[in-house]
């Protein structure tokens, strides 16, 4: 059952034999698991529940429906903007379905250093491949190919570049362009149309427009939750909801759970210390002809090539530390990122049919911080050191890529309107000048690491089973647990994360409350 | 910098990186200049009438923070078939819903905006400049060798051309057709069951 916080009327009690906070790509995964195999699931969220028909591809509406701060939401500085939905169905309802599996390196890497043992491909490929059957995830088909990702994909291969097209979450995908603004035609496999239904049809209960406040806990165990009831369109709280459950799943988003640790005091200073956004800058290219970007799925090809980072013999950087996804943007979006002001920015945007565009997934080897400020949650973040140079090395081939495909003039949207027409510029005119703080607008998506599983309770907030060192009965699943960037869009990842935590529950405490 | 990972050359020199109280600081001057500035003949007369006159009731700036702002979108949209004040009124409504930290940091941004120009050698208020006056004044913002002047141009020009876009009437320069819905293209959704729905 969906029960819409924000038209009940009351305080609401409940009792579950789990209850989950947030209902993404973390959340949804591990409610339908428990809740297949008999668990009386509740889940709550904090924002309100979308179908079809509420998406109506304008993308002032989304913004202010479904994007967390209404879409305007950055780091302290605005130098990097924050982009997250809050909705039932999480940050699936905007995403764009890439849904790759993590590289089996950076698994190695987190079961050696973060001592996570069941990091590896053996351990996760049965979950993935439970999870790509259920999402219908298939490499992307060439129908849905518009003419930016042909382009990209000949600029590549003119180049020797490597890319390939990416795995998909959708099915029977029509290519209407607006999939970062909730599917209207539920062909996109969101949580909000796969494991929402199911937890609900299993008889588990869904609030939506819930804000959770407090982790209710006795004697060192977490016993419930408890929070208000919003109405929707003031975001003012105009009830109470406790849920009373042994057992308690973090599931809100790396930002999400981090604030809510951080409200409750729960987890000591590792929570919130490192907060991963895989930096998306992005580039412009004017082919001269319409190529109609905004039709299609935004990324069929994705650039990996440049995934690992070279560096010289004597260990300085050298390039990559980043993948590229062909992107598009809609007008507003497309008009806030472009550069230059006045006319020459409108004569940049009477050229909106004609521009491809690229967007970089930086592996940042930096992270940010979110931290409560006078108790509004606050996020400190900068592209900083390495990663600089890693989004120059990306600004520079993303060019290049264009330029062999074709395109009459590359835009690096920088605050000096940086145009490169010939690949013999790009090393001359694409530097760290265009990467400074606020010199372009950034975007961060992949919001990751703010409570991080580990073997080491000093630099971890939970364990490898995904409960917290601090409170028994408390889980973390969601993209707060994966501990550093995935160098790919990590949708996959968390969901197979959260799949094993539930299976590791499931297994351990059966069906806990029956 | 991270010393794990230390920059190439030249990482990062160009910008300090500035948060909230950084910003303070780097504009300790510009308060001074706020101050001056308050006392030239052009901004004594304090009236700020744009909301009044436009008819917009606001909810999240005062009415100078409103004038700021619709100056400056009167610059940034010049010549486009958009009104600034539609615009303007647009972005106050979306301040006073989001709510703070984003509302107070744009009108500490504008107040800024209208008393800084002192410090590019202008004698006037930001609103009492022209357009081409503004647009300049506007550059030395993004072009400022501070993050945080960078930081507040983006904020503004990137909410404003945000919402003139979305705006219908800018269509005909972008040639943008409209989404599919509004073309009425014919595509049924699934059917999802989501069980029951209260």
């Amino acid at each position: 059952m969906i029960i819409q916080g924000t038209t009940h009327r009351g305080d609401v009690e409940d009792r579950a034999d789990v209850v989950v906070v947030g209902t993404g790509a973390g959340g949804g995964t591990l409610a339908a698991y428990l809740a297949d195999r008999g668990w009386d699931v509740v889940m709550l969220e904090k924002g309100g529940f979308f179908r079809a028909e509420d998406f109506t591809q304008r993308e002032e509406d989304a913004l202010a429906a479904f994007n967390g701060r209404r879409g305007l939401d950055a780091s302290d500085d605005n130098a990097v903007f924050l982009t997250y939905a809050e909705a039932v169905g999480g940050c699936t309802v905007h995403y764009w379905g890439d849904s790759f599996r993590t590289p089996p390196d950076r698994l190695e890497r987190w079961r050696t250093e973060r001592g996570l043992e069941w990091m590896t491909p053996s351990e996760l490929n049965p979950h993935w491949e439970v999870i790509e059957q259920e999402l219908g995830i298939h490499i992307c088909e060439e129908r849905l190919f518009n003419e930016n990702n042909r382009l990209v994909r000949q600029g590549c291969e003119a180049l020797g570049f490597e890319g390939a097209p990416v795995p998909t979450a959708r099915v029977d995908c029509i290519g209407c362009g607006w999939t970062q603004f909730g599917c209207a035609y539920n062909r996109k496999s969101s949580q909000l149309i796969t494991t929402i239904p199911r937890v609900s049809r299993a008889g588990g209960r869904i609030y939506s427009d819930a804000r959770v406040e407090r982790i209710l806990v006795e004697n060192g165990r977490a016993v419930g939750v408890e929070g208000s009831l919003l109405d929707r369109d003031t975001d003012r709280p105009h009830s109470r909801i406790r849920v009373r459950a042994p057992f308690v799943v973090l599931a809100g988003g790396a930002l999400g759970t981090a604030e809510l640790l951080l409200r409750n005091g729960i987890g000591g200073d590792v929570v919130g210390r490192r907060f991963y956004v895989n930096p998306h800058y992005f580039v412009f290219a004017d082919f001269g002809r319409e190529i109609d970007n905004i039709t299609g799925i935004p990324c069929a090809y994705e650039v990996h090539g440049f995934r690992q980072v070279r560096r010289t013999r004597s260990g300085e950087y050298a390039g990559g530390g980043y993948t590229m996804l062909c992107s598009h943007q809609s007008p507003g979006l497309t008009a806030a990122i472009l550069p230059e002001a006045g006319a020459a920015h409108a004569e940049r945007m009477r050229r909106y049919r004609h521009l491809g565009s690229l967007m970089s997934v930086i592996d940042e080897e930096n992270p940010g911080r979110v931290y409560l400020d006078g108790g509004v949650r606050k996020v400190k973040y900068n592209v900083r050191g390495v990663d600089q140079l890693k989004a120059v090395d990306y600004l520079r081939n993303a060019a290049r890529i264009f330029l062999a495909a074709g395109a009459r003039e590359v835009w690096i949207p920088d605050v000096y309107g940086t145009v490169v027409r010939d690949p013999r510029e790009v090393e001359a005119r694409i530097t760290l000048r265009s990467v400074q703080p606020n010199a372009q607008i950034c975007a961060g998506s992949h919001f990751l690491g703010t409570a991080p599983l580990g073997a080491d309770p000093a630099d971890s907030f939970a364990g490898p089973t995904g409960e917290a060192y601090a409170v028994k009965g408390l889980y973390v699943a969601d993209g707060a647990a994966v501990p550093t960037s995935v160098s790919k869009d990590p949708s996959l990842t968390i969901m197979g994360v959260a799949r094993w935590i539930a299976s590791g529950l499931h297994e351990r405490a059966g069906r806990a409350g029956a | 910098m991270d010393a794990a990972h230390p920059p190439g050359p030249g990482a990062g020199r160009a910008s300090p990186a500035l948060d909230r109280r950084g910003f303070l600081r780097a504009t300790a001057g510009g308060a001074t200049a706020a101050a001056l500035a308050s006392l030239l003949p052009a901004g004594c007369t304090g009236d700020y009438p744009q909301a009044s006159s436009d008819g917009v009731a606001l909810q999240a700036l005062t009415p100078k923070e409103y004038a700021v702002l619709r100056a400056a979108a009167e610059a940034l949209l010049a010549g486009l078939p958009v009104a600034p004040a539609r615009v303007a009124a647009r972005i106050d409504a979306e301040l006073a819903a989001v709510g703070d930290p984003m509302r107070a940091d744009m009108k500490t941004v504008l107040r800024l905006l209208e008393h800084l120009t002192l410090l590019g050698g202008r004698l006037r208020r930001f609103t009492a400049l022209d357009g081409a006056a503004r647009l300049a004044y506007l550059g030395t913002w993004a072009r400022s060798r501070f993050s945080l002047r960078r930081a507040a141009y983006q904020a503004v020009r990137g909410v404003i051309y945000l919402y003139a876009y979305t705006e219908d009437s800018t269509r005909p320069l972008t040639g943008f057709p409209g989404s599919w819905p509004e073309r009425r293209v014919p595509i049924p959704a699934y059917p999802v069951d989501f069980g029951e729905v209260r």
